[in-house]
């Protein structure tokens, strides 16, 4: 390989691009695929933010290793929904709130947007909660944290061009590495971590209204609507181009491993206070009661990494709704753009990300309400985000032959959907009719 | 800027070897849909979309109902 870049000339342009000529092929892979990759980790990751934190904790705490088999389940369907996404972004280079608007009309388009918008919102609401919560347990004040955190997060935003925010945030991904060390430190046992990964099962107690709410709940975790638009909004921003979808295909996949590894290693976690006999109440507090049989250095790692969850949850949600409500206004959104040249797409991002902080200080603000109605709303607009990008992989218009989804696409997708569907109904119909299944816990 | 300075070549994008980051790429030409009228509704879009105007208006409801049912108003509470 040539040791310096080569700076090509485009000879009917002023513009100038810079490139590097490597002739060992597995090191070009290598180099493209680390250029490429970003969006796909970083959308993966961010999944695991405070609300799955809290989730697959939960779970961990209350059914031990009985529900890792769901995570290993939801590999599969979060991987197939991004792709679908990564193919539409790649191929149009637009985001997924303006293929929505400028394909399904104004009212189909504005019900997208609103529902995003409220819902991304309110997980904001949730994940600066979450933050206040642990810094609260660390002996910090909200007041303090949660601003500190909020301004730290603008700043994420406005340091400098899309490059610096995904280096950064993806170092913020490869942070939760930590729970991987976290879920040794606990010493599960491994011969029913292996066992309850891979046999899918109904923990001991039966089928009770916990535990449809809480399979729910990783379910609507895992697979979240502000993805769909964040992934394709973050392939438009970063260019890329049509020889990159292997490469983006893999940072997906490879995403979707890591983060369903790090939830995992998040129940694993939940799954020492059941061995220890302790009640679940929050993370925070499960971390110091853990961190009372294994030490400080986890009490603090855990909610250190709440803090960190919420942080990407944060990032990524919010891009997602300046990125989505410039699409759709017609503004400059992009991150390679300097605030002066995109002053919408910027104030979006820096009111969803203060108001938010702002909420979680007001004293007795309903944030168990806010938290519920995430949950709801998440299990209510999932299904539809997900029949518009099914229609929208099926539009010969837009995509021709070439990047339209295959049978086995429609076939695979249909049947998650319908999935997605079944459980949103079941919760609805758990809500309305608390007996449907008996109360008693494991 | 700095990579004018820089010496330049003839572009040679058809060099199989050559990796360029795409930020730096020069843009590509991406599947045309801004003069595209509103999707063509086939059979299978126009159930699709009635099925979910008829989810939505059943979770609505379903919502509505447990709302003024936790509010009382059904005397449950």
């Amino acid at each position: 390989m040539s040791d310096e870049p080569t700076y090509f000339q485009n000879v009917g342009s002023v513009e100038s691009i810079k490139g590097r000529v490597i002739r060992t092929p597995w090191l070009r892979h290598l180099v493209t695929f680390l250029l490429v990759a970003g969006p796909g980790l970083i959308v993966m990751e961010a999944d695991n933010d405070a609300g799955a934190v809290s989730t697959y904790v939960q779970a961990g705490a209350q059914y031990g290793t009985h529900l890792l088999w769901t995570m290993l389940l939801l590999l599969p369907i979060t991987y197939f929904i991004q792709e679908m996404v990564v193919r539409l972004g790649i191929a149009t280079g637009k985001g997924h709130a303006a293929m929505i608007y400028g394909r399904f009309g104004k009212w189909w388009g504005r019900f997208s947007l609103f529902d995003l918008l409220l819902l991304n919102f309110l997980t904001l609401v949730t994940e600066f909660a979450a933050i206040a919560l642990a810094v609260d347990h660390m002996g910090i004040s909200p007041s303090l944290g949660v601003p500190v955190a909020a301004l730290g997060l603008v700043v994420l935003v406005l340091s400098g061009g899309y490059l610096r925010w995904e280096r950064i945030t993806i170092c913020l991904c490869l942070l939760d590495l930590t729970w991987l060390v976290l879920a040794w430190l606990v010493q599960p046992n491994l011969r029913h971590v292996v066992h309850d990964s891979f046999i899918p099962h109904v923990p001991p107690g039966g089928l009770t209204n916990d535990l449809v709410f809480l399979v729910v709940g990783i379910v609507g975790t895992t697979i979240a609507p502000w993805q769909l638009f964040f992934q394709q909004s973050c392939v438009a921003d970063k260019r890329l181009r049509f020889k990159d979808l292997k490469w983006e295909r893999l940072d997906t996949f490879l995403g979707a491993v890591f983060t369903i590894v790090v939830g995992g290693c998040m129940m694993l976690v939940g799954n020492a206070a059941k061995i220890h006999g302790l009640e679940f109440v929050d993370p925070a507090k499960l971390a110091g009661d853990i961190g009372g049989f294994y030490g400080p250095i986890v009490k603090y790692a855990i909610l250190f990494m709440m803090i960190n969850s919420a942080v990407l949850g944060t990032t990524a949600v919010s891009l997602s709704s300046s990125w989505a409500y410039g699409e759709v206004r017609g503004w400059p959104h992009s991150l390679q753009l300097p605030i002066k040249k995109a002053p919408g797409f910027y104030l979006v991002y820096i009111f969803c990300t203060l108001t938010a902080a702002g909420v979680v200080l007001i004293p007795k603000a309903p944030l168990q309400l806010i938290i519920l109605s995430v949950q709801v709303l998440a299990g209510l607009i999932l299904p539809s985000a997900i029949i518009f990008l099914q229609l929208l992989l099926n539009d010969r218009q837009v995509l021709g032959e070439e990047w339209i989804n295959k049978r086995w696409n429609n076939v695979v997708n249909w049947t998650i959907i319908i999935v997605l569907f079944a459980l949103s109904l079941l919760l609805a119909a758990q809500v309305m009719v608390p007996s449907l299944f008996p109360t008693s816990g494991p | 800027m700095a990579s004018y300075e820089m010496p330049t070549v003839s572009i040679n994008e058809t060099d199989p070897d050559l990796v360029i980051h795409p930020l730096y790429d020069l843009p590509e030409k991406k599947r045309e849909t801004d003069h595209l009228a509103p999707m063509q509704m086939t059979l299978s879009a126009r159930i699709s979309l009635i099925t979910l105007r008829a989810y939505l208006i059943l979770m609505g409801g379903m919502l509505l109902y447990h709302v003024l049912d936790l509010a009382g108003l059904f005397g449950h509470k």
